[in-house]
């Protein structure tokens, strides 16, 4: 095994990591920390879809149903009930995965096309619920359409980039723990082969909540530190299935079930769109799907699932 | 000692009883074979065993525990695996760590140890040269090995070998057998299910012959190839005139 090779690339990821800690006073302007800020934060989103369906082959279709959650947790203890920030984000980490555990008793059962359907629905059915309950109940809580403003904070720009970095760091090393240790291994037999992975011991069920469990734990907390730093928010703008396709777009370009997938994915996207975005303001979109349809086709594994050198050095 | 035990299991799919009230038991140390015809219900019945269908009814007994409608991972952990006539690697790992998972999970181990055991294993079982390959590569002789490491790896006292010399020529056969005697001589009890009669007959020190979900006969092997139900169910005239070596 490629234990010291491994060794390297995690100094490397770390060194890398804490380069990354010294752009705010790198930048020139605020408009470049914000770029950075947000491939930070999609490198992170992307990731925790990579954790669960990246290793165990089960495709979330609903992962920003947690997002959404987190974002709307701290709106709503910040508002209604004046909890500071860290607290409240934390809170929203929690709840996140507290309302994964409880989806993903029944819906871990169901396997390949049925899964994505149930996720995509009940994400669809919490976006319905926010926008609802208060018409429906006559009560104000989730403030419907009219959305959630958050106290405005004072903080600039960097509190936001480094509030986000530790959590993605976390994501990103949490991948790595993976791709080590026992629960990596189980993960990815039940991709492999899940009747087979059960009749060897694994215990698939619990395997899979924890996967579970952990991406949206950290889903929660992005989805919260976007909604402070946003400072608004609305049922169809945090539970937007759009971001459920960019996680997943970002992770297939990357490489599903891979170390540097997300990390590479995200920030390609993120900045090839940042690019095309502010030269071809009316028709960079379709030159990005023009990309990714290239992409895929040439490398059906993503960037890092293709590089021949992964045969080698099999933990990237 | 009893090693497994099935009492009356039965497992019925609608108005089809796949398997009928069939009752064995395999001793420690012990090569039991299995045969019968296609559709005779032996892979039900191991399915049964293992966990992943419940009986309709009857009660399965591992090492003494009484593990009737558990999970697989369970059954697995008390002592019992499987390899599946369907060969199922995890392809998009190497050998190793295919036999790592059943190490790891199987046997509950961590990881320095089941490296440790993995690595035995291999050796046990001769996969060295292609420990490092990915199992979706390998020939199917290998991964035919590879199901039975794997199995082994998981530290389980009975292994249920449902047709895993299925495909191999004579000479591979020869040295699949040279195996499963070494894995019976560490220790461990199996069941083995085969078409191959020179493979049941050489290595079993029982059979039990299933047909249409009943178990018809039961004894030495010398004892079942003149059983003149399993004559007529399976062998056929020709091959139970011959000598028994």
């Amino acid at each position: 095994m490629n234990y010291r090779i491994d060794r390297i690339i995690l100094i490397l990821f770390l060194m890398f990591t804490g380069a990354v800690a010294f752009v705010p006073y790198l930048v020139q302007s605020e408009y470049q920390l914000r770029v950075v800020t947000v491939v930070v934060l999609w490198v992170g989103i992307a990731g925790c879809w990579n954790m669960m369906s990246g290793y165990t082959g089960y495709i979330d279709f609903g992962p920003v149903v947690y997002f959404g959650i987190g974002s709307y947790v701290v709106a709503i203890a910040m508002t209604k009930y004046s909890v500071p920030f860290f607290p409240s984000l934390f809170l929203s980490g929690c709840i996140s995965a507290f309302v994964a555990f409880l989806v993903g008793i029944p819906t871990l059962r169901l396997r390949g096309a049925y899964f994505a359907i149930a996720t995509f629905a009940f994400a669809e059915a919490m976006k319905q619920i926010t926008l609802e309950f208060d018409r429906t109940f006559n009560v104000s809580f989730f403030q419907g359409s009219d959305g959630i403003t958050l106290p405005i904070s004072n903080y600039e720009n960097s509190f936001f980039f480094y509030c986000i970095l530790p959590v993605t760091f976390l994501v990103v090393f949490t991948h790595y723990f993976i791709e080590h240790s026992k629960f990596g291994y189980a993960l990815k037999a039940i991709k492999e082969a899940e009747s087979a992975a059960e009749i060897s011991g694994v215990n698939t069920t619990a395997n899979k909540l924890v996967a579970y469990v952990m991406s949206a734990f950290f889903l929660g907390l992005f989805g919260a530190i976007e909604a402070y730093w946003i400072t608004y928010i609305t049922p169809s703008d945090v539970f937007n299935v759009q971001k459920t396709v960019q996680m997943v777009i970002m992770t297939l370009l990357g490489g599903m079930g891979t170390f540097l997938g997300p990390v590479v994915g995200a920030t390609f996207l993120t900045l090839i769109s940042e690019t095309l975005g502010a030269q071809f303001v009316e028709y960079y979109l379709i030159m990005i799907g023009a990309i990714i349809i290239v992409a895929i086709l040439i490398m059906p594994s993503g960037i890092i699932g293709g590089l021949k050198i992964r045969k080698k050095l099999r933990f990237i | 000692m009893t090693s497994l035990e099935c009492k009356k299991v039965s497992m019925k799919f609608g108005a089809l009883a796949a398997v009928q009230m069939v009752s064995f038991s395999l001793n420690s140390g012990e090569i039991l074979g299995m045969i019968g015809p296609n559709g005779a219900g032996k892979t039900t019945l191991f399915n049964c065993v293992i966990g992943v269908y419940r009986p309709t009814s009857g009660k399965i007994y591992v090492n003494g525990i009484d593990v009737t409608g558990m999970k697989p991972h369970k059954v697995c952990r008390i002592g019992l695996a499987k390899t599946s006539q369907i060969m199922e690697p995890f392809t998009g790992m190497t050998v190793f760590e295919n036999v790592l998972v059943g190490a790891l999970h199987g046997g509950r181990m961590k990881m320095g140890p089941a490296s440790y055991k993995t690595e035995q294993v291999i050796e046990l079982v001769g996969l060295n040269e292609y420990a490092y390959k990915l199992s979706g590569s390998i020939p199917v002789p290998v991964r035919r090995r590879l199901e039975l490491a794997r199995a082994i790896a998981t530290g389980a006292n009975i292994l249920l070998l449902d047709e895993n010399m299925a495909g191999l020529n004579p000479h591979e056969i020869d040295e699949a057998l040279e195996i499963l005697k070494k894995i019976r001589d560490s220790g461990k009890s199996l069941i083995v299910v085969e078409h191959i009669m020179r493979v049941v007959m050489g290595i079993s020190d029982r059979i039990i012959v299933l047909n249409y979900g009943s178990k018809i006969a039961e004894g030495l092997p010398e004892e079942v190839v003149n059983n003149e139900a399993v004559i007529k169910a399976y062998l056929g005239e020709k091959l139970s005139s011959l000598k028994v070596a």
